[in-house]
This record gives structure tokens, C-alpha cells and sequence, in this order.
């Protein structure tokens, strides 16, 4: 889970654990997400699944669009298509998005440190 | 269709010093190597920098028997109110990004700091324009639901 236990656990060992995280399939999932289109079948989608059809339905573009935006969101994997029956349904895989959010906490953590240590440079006499 | 790619953080604090005094700490050898240290960490960083546009600096940070550099170069830099420079870190896997550090002065002689740090692949140019707040919009969503 993001930000949990990162108290607890060492500024380096935070860095380490980065290392673990592939570059390029973030890559996948920050430009999955960069376009309004797809983070609102995203959204739609955390709450349930869905049809093409359904997910096309309330924007305005064609289900062959929306077919090649749901194509977007399955190659960074945050997307899972199953069939059933004549349909697809689409079901959205959290882990990508908890692996994006865990980039964005763990910088956030670096610089939340590094900024505690100039405001204590700042101010030496008012160390906690 | 646009898609660059983006990854983002933004944190702010607001700093009991004036914002001159803020700003020198960002390029000072000596300020940098005592905040960029690991909280764990007694030993300063060791730093290096050439504050000018287009120079570079070193930071190398110290932790549990490991060298960490990190280094960068100026892109910006505008006493007191803004300070753009790259990152790049081999062991945060963060590949090339770019550091903005704007300072606003507050009320007390204080200042209101806000940096963000955005990641780019390589050659692309950053315009964000506010797109990395809608991505942490939908995480939050997300992970919260």
C-alpha cells in the first residue's frame, strides 16, 4: 500500500525498493492516463465492470475510438478484456495504478525530507 | 492527440526565512550537503555546484555504507523567486526529470516554497499544463474507492 509504513523504513532502502520499479511500464501508465478520454473509462471503471459499449456511450466518439482507447489502457495494463457471451466486458486492474502512486509517494517522501532537513538548516535553534 | 508522458509530485512548506535566504541554500555547496543527507545520516552530502544556466552541480549523498550521486543541470535560475534545474538518479530509477523550486514570500518574513518534480521521457519537452494534477485526482479516486 502506498505511504504505509514509510516512517518506518529507511530513506535508502526506499531508494532501493525504486530500483524494483520498471521505468517503462510507468511510462505505459502515465500515458495511458494522460488523456481525458481514458481516465474517464478509468474512473467509470473503478466502480464496476463494463461493455465497450457502455464505456463508449456516455463520450463523444465511436465505439472503434473507444475500442483503440481501451487497447491503450490493456497494453499498460490497467485493463483486463473478458468475453462473455457476444461481449467484452473491461475490468480495471489496480495494481499499475498503486505501482504509479507509489512512484509519486515515495518522491513526494525524498523531497518532504529533504525539505524537513532545510527548514532545519534554516532555523538550527529551533530543532525538534 | 498529445500524450507526454508524465509523472509528477508537487509538495509544499512554508520556510521561517526570507525567501533570498531560501533561495541560496538551493545553490550553496555547504546548505545542499547539509539538507540533501539522508535524516539517518550525520555526515554531510558532498556537493558541487556551478550556479549558472547551463552549469551542473553533484550531490552525493551518504547512507548506510552506499554513495548516492545525483546530479543536474540549471535550467533556470531566478533570485529569489524561481529555481529550475534536471535530476537525474541513477538509484531512484527516476531517469531524466525536472526539479522546479518557486519561492513566494509570506507574511512574518517567511516563504511559501512549492517544488515539483516532473519526470519526461528524454526529448520531450515539458508541458504538463496540469495534467499530472488530474492523474493524482484519478489515483486518489482509485485507491480510495
Amino acid at each position: 500500500m502506498p505511504g504505509k509504513g514509510l516512517a518506518h523504513t529507511s530513506q535508502f532502502h526506499i531508494f532501493n525498493h525504486m530500483v524494483e520499479y520498471q521505468t517503462s511500464r510507468l511510462d505505459a501508465v502515465y500515458g495511458a492516463l494522460s488523456d481525458g478520454h481514458r481516465r474517464k473509462m478509468l474512473q467509470r471503471l473503478s466502480r464496476r465492470t463494463l461493455t465497450i459499449g457502455e464505456l463508449a456511450d456516455p463520450l463523444p466518439i465511436s465505439l472503434a475510438a473507444a475500442s483503440k482507447h481501451i487497447q491503450i489502457l490493456e497494453r499498460a495494463g490497467l485493463v483486463r478484456r473478458e468475453k462473455s457471451g457476444r461481449e467484452y466486458h473491461i475490468t480495471l486492474v489496480e495494481k499499475p495504478l498503486h505501482d504509479a502512486a507509489e512512484w509519486a509517494t515515495r518522491t513526494a517522501e525524498f523531497w518532504e525530507r529533504r525539505l524537513d532537513q532545510l527548514e532545519e538548516y534554516l532555523n538550527p535553534d529551533t530543532k525538534r | 492527440m498529445t500524450t507526454a508522458t508524465i509523472q509528477a509530485v508537487r509538495v509544499q512548506r512554508t520556510l521561517n526565512a526570507t525567501p533570498e535566504r531560501v533561495f541560496d541554500a538551493w545553490l550553496d555547496p555547504e546548505a545542499l550537503g547539509r539538507f540533501m543527507r539522508p535524516g539517518s545520516e550525520k555526515r554531510s552530502a558532498d556537493a558541487v555546484t556551478d550556479p549558472r544556466v547551463g552549469g551542473r552541480f553533484i550531490i552525493t549523498m551518504l547512507g548506510e555504507g552506499n554513495v548516492y550521486p545525483h546530479t543536474g543541470e540549471y535550467l533556470e535560475i531566478d533570485r529569489p523567486h524561481k529555481l529550475v534545474f534536471t535530476w537525474y538518479s541513477k538509484a531512484t530509477a527516476m531517469g531524466k526529470s525536472t526539479v522546479t523550486v518557486e519561492l513566494k514570500p509570506a507574511a512574518g518574513g517567511k516563504t511559501d516554497l512549492t517544488l515539483t518534480h516532473v519526470g519526461l521521457p528524454e526529448n520531450e519537452m515539458a508541458n504538463h499544463n496540469g495534467g499530472w494534477t488530474a492523474i493524482m485526482d484519478l489515483l486518489d479516486g482509485v485507491l480510495r474507492s
